[in-house]
């Protein structure tokens, strides 16, 4: 005890602060730094105008777009979702319920492997859904579709779990008061409820949006992978390090490094402004 | 490879030699793809011999001076067995499929491995581009090589899913997935064993998947040498022929066996990479300069 109260200050310095942030800042070195730098490394090594070349090919611009569009809609989806099953399991107490919040949150835990087969026995022609709509000429795996009910399944819990502690934790008083002066319920929750939720619901969303770009086992089962057609970002990048073409592939890999960097500097920047109430 | 190995070539063999030698053999086999498999050697994985499905393989093993030995002066040229490439089809044929040419068609699905990934892909490839080349040379010398690119063409279209693998592929399809599944005809007749419900439909013309065998010389110590030679040479004998044949493989060195073997469909053009002057060739020029650059990028 008393060396470590000695170490603390000496001659009124504390050597505490340099010497943990130095170790926080090399612990992270190998683990994050060094990785991240290494795609910005190879991505720019044959320079810039190669990077912008790799960047610029047809495949790699519809990759992104495909990506772009499939995690917009899956967000989309998922936030209404958060928001209605927030709202429902915060409001009211039912039998099930615990079981339905727990089963909510399971897919952090599968694997998003597991989730694409998954998705491939049910929408398939043998599965429980796909034997309801192929015999109809409907199907959904290897189509945009299927990626973006891959982006539902694997980013489901995300909108729901920032969305969800808001409800618990929001006064009552309110909504209360909104209903006293002869609101209806739809007034009160788009008038008073929701602005409060703010917040919760950008965040939510970026955090679905942001995991939804890059996701990558459970898109490659059930997408199809062709280039051009059904193959998003990750798959790109993936296709384009198995033809050895790692600058092609790095090359977009910076491309969602920089934008999942946009992503949670404005979570983490906004926050002022997401935490408004 | 595996049954064909461990059900009848390696117990048989250890018997001759333990009756000729007085040793008992123990054989350590790992079985992957072809390219995992010279990448795990390539690494330092202890092996003797390797059987591999695809010749760029044995060329990477060259290079880095794993295989010193000319493999081609084995028998029937190093090649130790070979299987065509076929359609996979649903039971009944419901689609009507009877060639490649009608992979073509509006409205078929395809299952196709990942030819940038797979081996068997590349195979699969070349078995579709050659055949269509093959056939149009009945009608014009040399072959017409943009009616078997617009094939080509026709055919990616109606891919709706590409897995990493011929492997990956079965499984896709055998989920229900897609009309048609392009493979070595081996991998047809395994699905068949085990009561898939599928048929085999024989292209008129297709190619011949050949697999080469070969010694690590790198790694063959010299007391192993003599064992490892004559397990070489028994690999290329009617006993081992008919084991693979047995096993759904064809012979290198007898046709009378693949003859003997009912299940094996007709093939009345045959090829086999020779066709496009070989791998060397091959590679650059079809996988790449028609199916990458002018197949996949349109």
């Amino acid at each position: 005890m008393s060396t470590v109260a000695a170490m603390r200050h000496v001659r009124g310095f504390d050597v505490a602060r340099p010497l943990s942030i130095g170790t926080l800042v090399f612990l992270m070195l190998p683990l994050v730094f060094l990785p991240l730098a290494s795609i910005f490394i190879f991505g720019t090594s044959n320079g810039l105008d190669k990077f912008w070349a790799a960047l610029m090919q047809p495949e790699a611009i519809f990759a992104l777009k495909l990506s772009m569009a499939t995690s917009f809609w899956a967000t989309v989806f998922n936030v209404i979702f958060g928001l209605f099953a927030a709202y429902v399991l915060s409001r009211y107490n039912f039998w099930g319920r615990n079981a339905l919040i727990v089963t909510i949150s399971l897919p952090t835990a599968i694997p998003t492997a597991v989730a694409g087969f998954a998705l491939l026995l049910l929408w398939g022609p043998y599965g429980t859904l796909g034997r309801l709509f192929t015999p109809h000429g409907f199907q959904i795996m290897f189509t945009a579709g299927a990626i973006i009910l891959a982006n539902i399944f694997v980013t489901f819990p995300l909108a729901f779990g920032v969305i969800k502690p808001v409800f618990d934790t929001m006064s009552r008083s309110l909504e209360e008061a909104s209903a006293t002066i002869g609101a209806t319920r739809w007034q009160t929750f788009w008038h008073v409820t929701l602005p409060s939720l703010r917040g919760a619901i950008v965040s939510g969303a970026l955090l679905t949006f942001a995991r939804a770009v890059g996701e990558f086992g459970s898109t490659i089962l059930v997408s199809g992978n062709l280039a051009g057609r059904t193959q998003t970002a990750p798959l790109y990048i993936f296709a384009k390090f198995n033809e050895g073409q790692i600058e092609a592939a790095n090359a977009i890999a910076i491309v969602l490094a920089l934008f999942s960097f946009l992503i949670f500097s404005v979570l983490f920047f906004a926050r002022d402004w997401l935490d408004v109430d | 490879m595996k049954e064909s190995l461990e059900k009848a070539i390696f117990p048989a063999f250890a018997a001759k030699w333990k009756q000729q030698h007085g040793q008992v053999l123990m054989f350590q086999s790992s079985f992957a793809g072809s390219e995992t498999v010279t990448n795990q050697i390539l690494r330092g994985a202890p092996a003797d011999i390797a059987i591999l499905s695809i010749e760029r393989d044995v060329q990477r093993l060259q290079k880095d001076g794993f295989v010193t030995a000319d493999w081609h002066a084995l028998p029937a040229h190093g090649i130790v067995n070979k299987t065509p490439f076929v359609i996979i089809v649903r039971q009944g044929n419901p689609k009507g499929i009877r060639d490649f040419s009608d992979l073509a068609k509006p409205g078929i699905k395809l299952i196709h491995p990942d030819p940038i990934s797979s081996g068997g892909a590349q195979w699969s490839i070349l078995a579709i581009y050659g055949s269509e080349l093959k056939k149009s040379e009945t009608e014009q010398d040399g072959g017409d090589k943009v009616r078997a690119l617009q094939m080509l063409r026709a055919i990616w279209k109606n891919v709706i899913s590409t897995p990493g693998s011929a492997r990956e592929a079965r499984t896709t399809f055998e989920l229900g997935n897609g009309d048609a599944l392009i493979t070595y005809e081996l991998e047809g007749l395994l699905m068949k064993e085990a009561k898939a419900p599928i048929e085999i439909v024989t292209p008129q013309a297709t190619i011949f998947s050949e697999h080469p065998a070969v010694v690590i010389d790198k790694s063959v110590t010299a007391a192993k040498r003599p064992i490892v030679d004559a397990f070489m040479q028994y690999l290329w004998s009617d006993e081992a022929q008919q084991a693979f044949v047995q096993f759904h493989f064809y012979s290198t060195t007898n046709d009378a066996f693949n003859q003997a073997n009912a299940a094996f469909g007709h093939i009345e053009m045959p090829f086999t990479i020779d066709y496009f002057h070989g791998w060397d060739k091959a590679y650059p020029e079809v996988i790449e300069g028609i199916f990458r650059d002018q197949v996949q990028r349109k």
